[in-house]
Formats: structure tokens, C-alpha cells, sequence
């Protein structure tokens, strides 16, 4: 058991998934939760905070509060996505988001889809430095992937048990789905809901494939692959037909992923170095030792746009258009 | 390779279990108070085959008697928040105020509401799927003293 938990992955694989976690904070900010912002506006009445909010205990937010957290956060997610000072800003990220949302959900309603997110950002600060492209094998890595890959399948698992813990077995032939489509559904759902008892057989595949999901963890490499594929297609018809993304779980689901394979940087300044005078090819060698450094630096500087501190001169810059969809696309939606 | 140490082993073996437990421990007889440890709990509730769905709004009407919808957009209060907190709307309808203010805040120039009230538009359902049909219901109201 302590052996499968920190089966040791590769470096480049740590560093990636952190560079991907820590941009899918920043674009998390303003794309996918932006509405945490408007807390700024929202009276203190309206204030009820969590357990947690109670017991550390947390102030009530206030328009500067709110303002704080946003910037630092925004910038130090965006630091940390260079790999640097991996258990400092790691730490520091993991602290603020946590206080992000529990200022989100302090306002009526909990949201169930940042379970595995929350787990990768406090495991990731104790997997150590890594650099992109190192095949060096981390047993700190490997316990840290696990461990969201953990979460995210509980999410699935103990989902199908609140169910039933909630709903009961009724839950399987009540109308809980033609009630989503109706408050949130799109004009494809609109037809999906036409055909008869189609929503009731979906509810139980629902119940089967949350039940079935740890069976990931049994699988063959390949076979496991294609079952994270197939959990992500299922998220693909959620966002078509209720518009529920779980963007936060898809990001954090990456940690099945063999993503030390995903260099956008080196592949991108392999096309810039075939279109340049280089006859000698040598440069590629280079970049794929390269110390860390330009590769997440780019990376980090192409999610902000504006505020990442990388280096002048790295040669990496005219790469970022197009290593950027790589890096920061994988999150936003299967 | 980079191999723990039996400490860092055993350190990692602790924390795993420790939130495990507390995850399970959530799911079986925790709430969503118990933030981040509580239930999954999205869309865990049953509903029977024929029951309506409730699809809520807030709305409001200015001083000009115009109608304006009061969504997440216009208050950045999200509607599922107002459903978390109805009832402790309709025990104190003057806590709408705090929806007006809110709506203030973000349009400074705008008219006064005189009046917030969430309204309920129940829609039909037979045997799983949507009738089409729908009735509206107030179930509170806040009104500006005059």
C-alpha cells in the first residue's frame, strides 16, 4: 500500500502538473470563478461563514480584503507556476485560495467541484523541486499525484454515496435531471429531455459509472488512460447539456496524465529553430536539458500576459503564442 | 531516483489517512458547513417523477416602476446563494434591503429599488420530463418604506 502510494513519477511530470495547477489558479480567478470578486460588493449581512471561517476565525470580507487577496494570489499562483521556490510560494498559494473560497462559499451555497483541486495545491509543496523534462523518478512526486488522483476519484465515489445518502434509491427514477435541464440546460438538452425515460436511464448510468470509478486504480497503464478520457468526455456532455463544467476536477484529473510528455515551450521552439538559419540542429539537445527556467518562466509569462517576471532574453519569448493553448487549454475543458 | 525517507514515508501514510477519514467521515454524517470535507452532495436530492422544479429569480422594481432582474450579473449574489439563504429571507423579508444595496452598489447611477421579492416559476413535470407548462410565485417581498 505505502509502495502503490509513492510510486515514484518523473520530475518533468511534477513540474508540469504544478506549472498547469498554478496557471489553472490564475485563470481560475478571472475566468472560471470570477463571480468570487464580486463578494467586494456583496453587504456582510449576507455573510454566513463555513465552519472553518468560524473556528480559524476569519473576518468578515470586506471590499479590501477581497482586493488583497485577488492580487497576491494572482501573482504568486503565477510565480509559483514557474517552479520556483516550490514549498514557499506553494504554501502561500494553498493558504490564499483555500481563504478565496471559503469567502466564495460563504454566501448561501458550497460548491462540490474543487475537491481534488484543493488536495493538489496542498500536496504539491511537499514534492520538492522539479524541473520540466527531468526523468529523475520522485517517490515526493509520485505521492503527491497520487493523492489528487485519490481525490479526484472520491469526488466521483462519494458522490454516487451522497446520493443515495440524500436521495435514496428514489434518486434513480426521480426527475433531478429534467429539473437541471430546466433551471440550467442547453437547446441540446431541451431535446435530450423529449425522448421518454432517456433522463432516467442516464440517472442510473450516473449512479453506475460514480460507483465504478475507482476501478481506474486497477487498470493497466493504457486502459487507465482511456478511462480518464472517457471521464472527461463525460464532463464534455455535462457542459454541453446542464453547463456545469467542474473545471477546478478536470484540472486536478490531469494528474493522470503522463504530462511530462506536453513540452509546448521545446516543441514550439523546435518549429522556430527549423524555420531559423540553424543548419547544425544542435540547439534541441540543449533545450531539452535545459535548467529549469525558460521553459515555465514562458509559460508562466504567456497565462499573465502582464505581470510574470520572466527574464529578458531566453529566447523563449517568441515562443509563448504558441506554447500557450498546451499549457493553459488542458484545464479549461476537456 | 529519489527515495523518501522513513519519516517523510510515514509522514505521507499519516496524512493521506487523516483526510481520508475526514472526507468519509463528512460524507457519511457531514454538511456542507463542513467545507471542504463535507458531502458531494451536487444534485444528490430526489425529486419525485411528477414534482414541479423550482427555477427562482430575484427581481426587483425601481422607482419608475420598471421591472429589473436582480441575477447574479446585476447583484453578483448568485441565485443558488438565495435559495441557500431563503428561509432566512422569509423570516426577515427587510434583509432584501441587502439585495437592493447590493445592486446599488454596482450601479451607482441607477433608480432606487422600491421594492425586491424572489419569485418561484414552478415548471411542470410528468414521468421525468418537462410539461412546458409553469406558474409564478412570489414567496418573498421586501418594499421600501415610504
Amino acid at each position: 500500500m505505502s509502495r502503490w502510494l509513492t510510486e515514484p513519477v518523473p520530475r518533468g511530470r511534477v513540474a508540469a502538473f504544478r506549472t498547469l495547477i498554478y496557471l489553472f489558479v490564475a485563470a481560475d480567478l478571472v475566468i472560471f470563478t470570477p463571480w468570487v470578486r464580486t463578494r467586494a460588493g456583496v453587504p456582510g449581512a449576507l455573510y454566513e461563514p463555513l465552519l472553518i471561517g468560524r473556528v480559524l476565525p476569519l473576518p468578515t470580507p470586506t471590499p479590501a480584503l477581497v482586493a488583497v487577496i485577488f492580487w497576491a494570489l494572482l501573482l504568486i499562483s503565477l510565480l509559483a507556476a514557474t517552479g520556483r521556490a516550490p514549498r514557499l510560494l506553494g504554501w502561500a498559494v494553498c493558504a490564499l485560495y483555500l481563504e478565496w473560497m471559503i469567502i466564495a462559499m460563504s454566501y448561501g451555497k458550497v460548491d462540490h467541484d474543487r475537491f481534488g483541486l484543493l488536495v493538489a495545491l496542498a500536496v504539491l509543496p511537499t514534492a520538492g523541486r522539479a524541473r520540466h523534462g527531468d526523468s529523475t523518478r520522485t517517490e515526493a512526486g509520485g505521492w503527491a499525484l497520487r493523492v489528487t488522483q485519490i481525490a479526484v476519484i472520491c469526488t466521483y465515489f462519494l458522490a454516487a454515496w451522497a446520493k443515495l445518502r440524500f436521495g435514496g434509491l428514489d434518486w434513480l427514477t426521480g426527475s433531478v435531471l429534467a429539473r437541471a435541464i430546466i433551471r440550467r440546460g442547453t437547446d441540446l438538452a431541451d431535446l435530450i429531455a423529449q425522448v421518454p425515460y432517456l433522463l432516467i436511464v442516464a440517472q442510473f448510468g450516473i449512479v453506475a459509472f460514480e460507483l465504478l470509478t475507482p476501478v481506474v486504480f486497477l487498470l493497466p497503464a493504457r486502459w487507465r488512460l482511456a478511462m480518464v478520457g472517457f471521464f472527461y468526455s463525460f464532463h464534455l456532455v455535462t457542459i454541453a447539456t446542464i453547463t456545469i463544467s467542474f473545471a477546478p476536477h478536470l484540472a486536478a484529473m490531469t494528474s493522470f496524465l503522463p504530462l511530462e510528455r506536453v513540452r509546448p515551450l521545446v516543441w514550439a521552439r523546435r518549429l522556430v529553430g527549423r524555420s531559423a538559419p540553424d543548419p547544425e540542429g544542435s540547439a534541441l539537445p540543449n533545450t531539452e536539458s535545459d535548467p529549469r527556467g525558460a521553459d515555465t518562466q514562458a509559460a508562466s509569462a504567456a497565462g499573465s500576459g502582464e505581470t510574470a517576471p520572466a527574464p529578458a532574453g531566453t529566447g523563449a519569448e517568441g515562443a509563448v503564442p504558441g506554447g500557450q493553448p498546451s499549457v493553459t487549454g488542458r484545464p479549461a475543458g476537456p | 531516483m529519489e527515495n523518501l525517507t522513513t519519516r517523510g514515508r510515514a509522514t505521507r501514510l499519516g496524512a493521506t489517512a487523516l483526510g481520508l477519514a475526514l472526507l468519509l467521515v463528512g460524507t457519511l454524517w457531514g454538511a456542507d458547513d463542513d467545507f471542504p470535507f463535507g458531502p458531494f452532495r451536487m444534485y444528490a436530492t430526489s425529486n419525485p417523477p411528477n414534482e414541479p422544479a423550482p427555477d427562482t429569480r430575484v427581481e426587483g422594481v425601481d422607482s419608475a416602476g420598471t421591472v429589473i432582474d436582480l441575477g447574479q450579473d446585476a447583484t453578483g449574489i448568485r441565485r443558488a446563494e438565495i435559495e441557500g439563504q431563503q428561509g432566512r429571507y422569509a423570516e426577515d423579508p427587510a434583509l432584501l434591503r441587502e439585495v437592493a444595496d447590493a445592486y446599488a452598489e454596482r450601479h451607482p447611477g441607477a433608480a432606487e429599488l422600491v421594492e425586491v421579492r424572489i419569485v418561484i416559476r414552478w415548471h411542470g413535470i410528468r414521468a421525468g420530463r418537462p410539461t412546458g407548462r409553469h406558474t409564478d410565485e412570489t414567496v418573498v417581498r421586501w418594499q421600501a418604506p415610504r
